[in-house]
């Protein structure tokens, strides 16, 4: 037995040699944008989902405005576009001009990969206070040099459903703070028996969103871990009073969502905007049961949005046509008309503060019992409290999302799970816990 | 007397085996229920895939979510890629397994053993290690988008290597040299005498490579660009969005994503009898 192992010595070490190797990817030069370049030849774009038809549909009226121009645009899937930006990054090489990139990941690629993407400032930097202040400083990098543009925003509001609210007889413009949402719903649940919401608790989404809504991130401007704050503590705490009252209801994922708001389990839905478009898509039949609020604010004078989603465009370093990649970037989101268009037939709410002056957004929305719903997150969109990301925000997430799970589902005191949590965090990561 | 005896003894065995029935069925039903959900669900639309109670039954959507799945990925194009690619694969793969499999197997040479090992290590490297640098490689030969990059990689499997080195470990080395006294060419003795009896193995050693070539996904992910050149489980992939996931659409594309596969294990599993029928050596 002991002679066939010798054999294998070799090609093992030869396997540890290899593998340490692979490690090493070609960092591009760093490439500067002329803002005044001549445009002409061809680029490519990777998106997903209805936001590749979007760019799709722009891309043929760009080229069009601007002749000698081409723009492929391609659906790599949603799924799994990151492992592909992900290994182009790491490789140097195989990415394309253009390529989508949602707002919460932004960070991670800007940290990771500083010159792995291009400096958009040159050609959007003049731009910088027609959009949504959050997306801008999340996707950018520590220098204030924009690296994604800011495309759509999930700007946040309470989905509320009208026959509950009627039938227990309490009117959704009276809540302005949580504690009113608190007693808002055990009315509703006497009244009607339905939960206040429906929650993926493990996922830890919910503590976060509160948690920006109150200007915080996992992460300070300095990079310090700031969940042991009282605004932190207040956020769970108002979870857990929740649960504790029987007000929430614990679903699975995204389809354990969708399938809770199908099923009407839960009087109201504290989601972004994007949400509609769930909505209309996979439950149609609850047209006219739906109306839309600011989110409470945690004192009178809060803020009453937050954030949860949205997206933007990058321009490789190693994109062949850099210039023209920043042009169409430009052409599509720093542009009232085009992100109306995306938002009336995509969907995609945009970040470009001057398109939500559009009439578009004031127009009353069939589903929503004529409401204009959009009118309110248009409002709210400039309002979103901005929030620091560090390249520990993935790390960081899964550990907050444990401690929720141990103060919500399982009865421990929201304070002492918190700083649990941040000593964790700073195990992991070599990071302070703020003062 | 005997015959009560005789019952007897069947009822107790009857009663022994009826734990083995019970994990067996409970093991069919696990087997069987997400298939059978996965042909419902593909004919129904996605929102009512979300209602409760479930839908049991199949509903009447099918023909939408066909034309939906051929409109939004081109389903029967991506089918031809899948197909087009897999059975490249498989052929020449193939022929570099058994071929080296026979090799190693059956001629002694210096350093038999070290080759042996360097092909069962390259199976412990993990894909993630391998992504960056593969990547790279291809990307400097000028071949992202192009399927010789999905193929070749992959083309010497050194699973497949070590399945057919150990099958060709217990052919009968008598056959081997009989064709050998009768002047038979190495070649010759391989194509007429070996690959024959071979069948068998052969048989699953293909089974084993179009399956691994028709479900890979994150290499023809990576390298594949432009929508018309992907797999099916690359364009299915595509049908997950951000804020929507297309099931019944996902449902009816997996399912008839295994269709091809059940054809060659039908036709393959054929192959695996007669082989098996035919032996070569008698007495």
């Amino acid at each position: 037995m002991k002679r066939n192992i010798l054999p294998l010595a070799v090609p093992i070490a030869a396997l540890a040699l290899l593998s340490g190797c692979a490690m090493g990817g070609s960092a591009p030069a760093a490439v500067t944008l002329d803002p005044d370049a001549e445009l002409s030849g061809e680029i490519t774009v990777w998106s997903w989902d209805v936001a590749a038809t979007a760019l799709d549909r722009l891309g043929a009226q760009f080229e069009s405005d601007h002749p000698g121009t081409t723009v492929n645009v391609v659906d790599v899937g949603y799924d799994n576009a990151y492992d592909k930006l992900s290994v182009g990054l790491q490789a140097g090489s195989g990415l394309p001009d253009v390529v989508t990139i949602e707002t919460d990941r932004a960070p991670g690629y800007i940290n990771e990969f500083p010159t792995g993407l291009v400096d958009l400032t040159p050609v959007l930097g003049d731009a910088e206070a027609d959009f949504d202040p959050f997306k801008w400083s999340a996707q950018s990098d520590a220098d204030g040099a924009l690296k994604v543009a800011p495309w759509d925003s999930g700007t946040v509001g309470l989905f509320f459903r009208t026959d509950y609210f009627e039938e227990a007889g309490v009117d959704p413009a009276s809540i302005e703070t949580w504690d009113d949402l608190l007693a808002a719903g055990e009315t509703i649940k006497q009244a009607t028996g339905h939960t206040l919401l429906s929650l993926d608790v493990a996922s830890g989404g919910a503590f976060q969103l509160l948690l920006q809504q109150q200007g915080q991130g996992l992460f300070d401007a300095s990079g310090d871990i700031t969940i042991t704050s009282p605004e932190a503590v207040e956020a769970l705490t108002l979870l857990q009073t929740m649960n504790e009252r029987g007000l929430l209801k614990n679903v699975k994922g995204w389809d354990g969502r969708v399938t809770s708001a199908k099923d009407g389990d839960s009087a109201v839905t504290p989601e972004a905007v994007w949400w509609i478009g769930t909505l209309l898509g996979d439950a149609p039949e609850l047209s006219g049961r739906y109306g839309v609020t600011e989110l409470p604010g945690f004192d009178a004078d809060g803020a009453r949005t937050s954030n949860s989603g949205g997206s933007g465009l990058a321009v490789p370093a190693q994109a062949k046509n850099p210039d023209l990649a920043a042009a169409f970037v430009e052409y599509a989101l720093a542009d009232t008309e085009n992100q109306v268009s995306m938002m009336a037939n995509e969907g995609l709410f945009p970040s470009y503060l001057p398109a939500l002056a559009d009439p578009y957004f004031q127009e009353p929305q069939e589903y929503f019992g004529g409401e204009p719903v959009y009118e309110l997150f248009a409002e709210q969109t400039a309002n979103i409290p901005p929030i620091t990301f560090t390249t520990d925000n993935a790390e960081a997430s899964d550990i907050v999302a444990n401690a929720v799970v141990a103060a919500v589902l399982n009865g421990a005191d929201p304070a002492t799970a918190l700083q649990d949590a941040a000593e964790q965090i700073a195990t992991a990561t070599g990071r302070e816990i703020a003062e | 007397m005997s015959t009560t005896a005789s019952v007897a003894a069947g009822m107790r065995r009857g009663i022994l085996r009826a734990p083995v029935y019970v994990v067996l069925v409970i093991a069919s039903v696990l087997a069987v229920v997400p298939f059978a959900w996965m042909a419902i669900a593909s004919t129904h639309a996605t929102s009512d895939l979300f209602g409760t109670p479930l839908p049991v039954l199949p509903g009447g959507e099918l023909w939408v979510n066909l034309a939906r799945l051929q409109e939004s990925v081109d389903f029967s194009g991506v089918m031809l890629n899948s197909l087009v690619i897999a059975v490249i694969y498989t052929v020449f793969s193939s022929i570099v397994s058994i071929m080296c499999g026979y090799g190693l197997a059956t001629y002694r040479f210096r350093g038999r053993g070290l080759l042996l090992g360097l092909v069962l290590v390259t199976m412990m490297i993990p894909m993630q290690v391998l992504l960056v640098p593969l990547f790279q490689m291809m990307a400097s030969a000028g071949w992202i988008d192009t399927y010789q990059a999905v193929v070749l990689p992959f083309l010497a499997n050194a699973f497949g290597i070590f399945l057919m080195r150990q099958g060709f470990l217990d052919f009968p080395v008598s056959l081997i040299e009989a064709a050998r006294i009768d002047g038979a060419n190495e070649f010759r003795t391989f194509y007429r005498i070996v690959l024959p009896v071979a069948r068998p193995q052969i048989a699953a050693l293909v089974i084993y490579t179009f399956i691994s070539q028709w479900n890979a996904f994150i290499w023809p992910l990576l390298m594949l660009n432009t929508e018309d050149k992907y797999t099916v489980p690359v364009a299915l992939n595509t049908m997950i969005g951000m804020s929507r996931v297309d099931y019944s659409g996902l449902m009816l594309g997996s399912l008839l994503a295994t269709l091809p596969l059940m054809l060659l294990f039908l036709v393959f599993q054929k192959q695996f009898v007669s082989g098996l029928l035919g032996g070569a050596v008698k007495g």
